[in-house]
């Protein structure tokens, strides 16, 4: 058969694996199945099931972070204000309860001050047509100011006796902890918008190429403006998730290298900072990858600047990889020449 | 391939005593498993102007890259002057004296011409006077009137190319490639190139010449060889060949010519659509005035420059007109200003870009999801939640109205050829259902089999009552579609043409007049 019967739509899924030509996510999801296995029969309590949970509860986090970086990537943009907004509008809403603001209120301003703030940073890239980078970096250094202006202390803590608030970060359904659950249920609402809705096509469309995507009628200003939103809500999802787990908020993370753990989960995975390449899938893969590593180094007490060099060689590892599997070779270079 | 073999000894009768300066024998370039070029016999002599033609992907560019050094062939030899030589880089090449003139200029725009011409020999230290000095006299042995200390980004395209090929006689260069050198300039620079041309073959200059523009090869060149799917088709004098002649070895079989046909309809003037009044965009767009009437294909013929794409660009949304004194555009009667290209889709207007690469398609989709994407962009044709179904019979129907390569319907966009690249790009217009179409260069890059297919679309489109405005610098392809054609001259419309009486020579006059 040639071809399918010209009704049926070509089917592209980005789990079927071709062993002709990978791409990155399946030689990532590759790597993280042998860590798995080789961890597993290496490591005294690694392949324990209270391990594998502690270890996916511990990416739940950066899974939820790197869901909205990876969408904003997708779109060839990117927010390095992801940590503080999370930080900065949690840290208000700590200090409002500790000041004796119903919970719910308080949860709510958060929820007000990340999305506004992402409403300025999508103004900002939309219509003032500032880069993006400059833009969300200055926005972090912006936020954490006003932030410890208002509240300035490290750590704020959560008030003690308000266990809706510590649901989301330390509860436990059917045994398994709730993070775990937020991330998956992100992901997926996530990977529905990005592949069922014509807006999710449209990012794809505006990553691949802005200046067709606009003459193609696309209504590109609000799409970025929408975007920073999300990366905003995602922001506020995961210092929810971030409150219940420790009871508290730290200022000092925004100052701090967990928004290039961010970055580097959603690159890992295949996600291009060309744009409009990867999926919600290479954000989970990436993450996964990332947790075993951590895990594993836990596990064998490696020290914290040993992880880091490992981390920054598995990055360079996952660039290097991708070019050696698709270069710009003359095969793709002599196309329409 | 017996009257190649013919062809081919009539020509060498002068050459026989002469040994050629290049040979290239069973030239074989394997990737992936495909062959680019494979059995390639080619050969060049001193003061000789080869001309390469060949559809997209024909193999003209590998085969020159091979030559020039910068890939290396899977199986076969080339010799320079009888002895065999195996370049491992551009450089090896270069040392032998084979220089290759890129499409896409390779100079450095920050620095000055003379600086360029020395990129890559320069000694440790070398004075700006001395530098500035030599080059003067190597550009004025060329009769080249460039000022060796401007900056090559303030050099126009024309002016870029004479550093480029200054910069290959100061490498001693004794074979030069030339890719596509005419595809940006201007007619008369194309006159003042092709003299330059001759002025090297008299100096004994080898040159290889790639362009798609087959008249120019005919012109220009002393023999022509013909690739065909990696294949060489023919070598033969120029003299022997004409362009159907050519055409046909291209393509490998008769080219369906004159399959659209003016309608009859036309002539008889209907409803006045758009309306261009006195248009002024800064200094590239002034003045400029023209209506359009829907049935009809408009022509605007014009040079680089003269402000054809800045109007279409500006009707559409994609630049702004000024402010003040901006002059007015109607649609139906009703005065338009669009902020973003958006609106004018709304209102029913496509415009289908002269650069699909860089704004026509979205490289990493493929063709299904190019042609809904128009389509969703539309405020009729959005709808939240993407239907696979609605999705394929959108393309279905345009797969199969433009007769694009249904086989390659699962391959990325970046995988197809030019000409299934554009009918794409069309496609993506097209199905948002508009009323007015502008074409800027429709055929640019398009294969020759290919061009009677979008020839035919334009003619449909205004059958079917649209409006349709063809921006072209290919001249026959203007007077092949339009029924009344109008030439841009710096900013405004100089003259205005019905397709009977119009010639190409009347239109170049008007244009650069």
């Amino acid at each position: 058969m040639a071809f399918d019967s010209p009704l049926a739509p070509p089917r592209t899924s980005r789990l079927r694996l071709n062993l002709a030509k990978p791409n990155q996510e399946q030689i990532v999801l590759l790597i993280t199945i042998a860590l798995l296995i080789g961890f597993g029969l290496t490591l005294h309590g690694f392949a324990t099931l209270s391990n594998l949970l502690n270890l996916l509860r511990s990416i739940s986090i950066l899974g939820i972070l790197g869901l909205g970086m990876g969408l904003i990537v997708i779109s060839r943009g990117i927010d390095l204000s992801e940590v503080a907004i999370m930080a900065g509008s949690w840290a208000i809403a700590l200090i409002e309860m500790q000041k004796g603001l119903p919970i719910g209120w308080a949860c709510l301003i958060a929820l007000a001050i990340a999305l506004a703030i992402g409403i300025v940073n999508g103004i900002m890239v939309a219509f003032v047509e500032a880069p993006a980078l400059f833009v969300t970096l200055a926005a972090g250094f912006v936020i954490y100011g006003l932030a410890f202006s208002f509240a300035p202390a490290w750590v704020l803590y959560a008030p003690k006796d308000a266990p809706a608030l510590m649901y989301l970060g330390g509860g436990q359904l059917f045994g398994i902890p709730v993070p775990i659950f937020v991330f998956a249920g992100a992901a997926i609402v996530m990977h529905l918008f990005l592949s069922k809705t014509s807006t999710g096509r449209f990012i794809y469309a505006q990553g691949d190429n802005p200046e067709a995507a606009r003459l193609s009628g696309v209504a590109l200003r609000p799409l970025i403006v929408l975007e920073h939103v999300l990366v905003a809500l995602l922001a506020w999802i995961a210092g929810l998730v971030w409150v219940g787990t420790t009871g508290s908020m730290q200022m000092m993370i925004i100052q701090g290298t967990m928004i290039y753990d961010v970055v580097l989960v959603v690159v890992i995975g295949g996600i291009s900072l060309v744009g409009g390449r990867g999926s919600v899938f290479s954000v989970v893969v990436g993450c996964v990858l990332i947790g075993i590593l951590l895990n594993a180094f836990t596990i064998m007490d490696v020290n914290n600047e040993v992880q880091n060099i490992i981390k920054g060689i598995v990055l360079l590892a996952a660039i290097v990889l991708d070019n050696f599997l698709h270069p710009r070779d003359e095969e793709t270079a002599r196309q329409g020449d | 391939m017996n009257d190649t073999a013919t062809l081919a000894n009539a020509t060498g009768a002068a050459d026989q005593t002469r040994k050629p300066v290049l040979q290239v024998t069973g030239g074989a370039k394997i990737y992936g498993g495909v062959h680019a070029i494979e059995g390639i016999d080619f050969d060049l002599f001193a003061g000789e102007v080869h001309a390469l033609v060949g559809e997209n992907g024909a193999g003209k560019s590998t085969l020159c890259k091979a030559i020039a050094g910068a890939i290396q062939l899977t199986s076969g030899d080339i010799h320079v002057d009888g002895r065999r030589v195996d370049f491992g880089q551009p450089r090896d090449a270069l040392a032998a004296g084979i220089c290759m003139v890129y499409q896409e200029t390779s100079l450095v725009p920050t620095m000055t011409a003379a600086q360029n011409i020395e990129l890559g020999n320069e000694k440790l230290l070398t004075r700006f006077r001395t530098l500035n000095i030599q080059a003067q006299q190597l550009l004025q042995s060329l009769n080249f009137h460039v000022d060796p200390a401007t900056p090559v980004a303030l050099l126009g395209t024309a002016k870029k190319q004479m550093v480029e090929i200054a910069r290959a006689i100061y490498n001693k260069a004794r074979i030069i490639i030339f890719d596509e050198p005419t595809a940006s300039l201007t007619p008369e620079e194309i006159v003042h190139f092709f003299h330059l041309v001759r002025d090297l073959r008299a100096r004994g200059v080898a040159i290889i010449y790639i362009s798609h523009a087959l008249e120019e090869s005919l012109q220009i060149a002393d023999r022509i060889t013909v690739l065909r799917d990696g294949r060489l088709v023919i070598t033969a004098p120029a003299k022997s060949l004409n362009r159907d002649a050519l055409v046909q070895h291209m393509v490998g079989r008769q080219v369906a010519q004159g399959i659209y046909q003016r309608s009859k309809a036309a002539n008889q003037r209907r409803e006045k659509v758009l309306t261009v009044e006195n248009v002024t965009m800064g200094m590239v767009v002034k003045n400029m005035s023209f209506s359009v009437y829907a049935g009809e294909v408009v022509g605007i013929a014009g040079l680089i420059g003269s402000g054809r794409t800045e109007i279409a660009k500006i009707i559409f949304g994609a630049l702004k007109r000024n402010l003040v004194n901006g002059g007015t555009i109607r649609l139906r009667g009703k005065p338009i200003r669009y902020r973003v290209p958006r609106q004018a889709i709304d209102d029913g207007i496509a415009y289908i870009t002269e650069d699909r690469k860089a704004n026509g398609f979205f490289e990493t989709m493929i063709v299904d999801d190019n042609v809904y994407i128009g389509k969703l962009a539309t405020r009729l044709g959005f709808s939240f939640l993407l239907s696979r179904a609605r999705r394929s019979k959108l393309a279905n129907y345009w797969v199969e109205r433009l007769k694009i390569n249904a086989l390659q319907r699962k391959a990325k966009i970046v995988e197809l050829s030019g000409g299934n690249q554009q009918k794409v790009v069309l496609a993506k217009s097209l199905g948002q259902d508009p009323s007015i179409v502008i074409f800027d260069e429709p055929t640019r890059g398009v294969d020759v089999g290919t061009i009677p297919h979008i020839h035919a679309e334009i003619r449909r489109l205004a059958d079917e009552g649209k409006a349709v405005v063809v921006i072209s610098s290919y001249l026959p392809e203007i007077l092949a579609v339009s029924d009344r054609i109008l030439v841009a001259r710096t900013g405004r419309i100089v003259a205005e043409f019905n397709a009977a009486e119009a010639t190409q020579d009347k239109i170049l006059y008007a244009a650069v007049h």
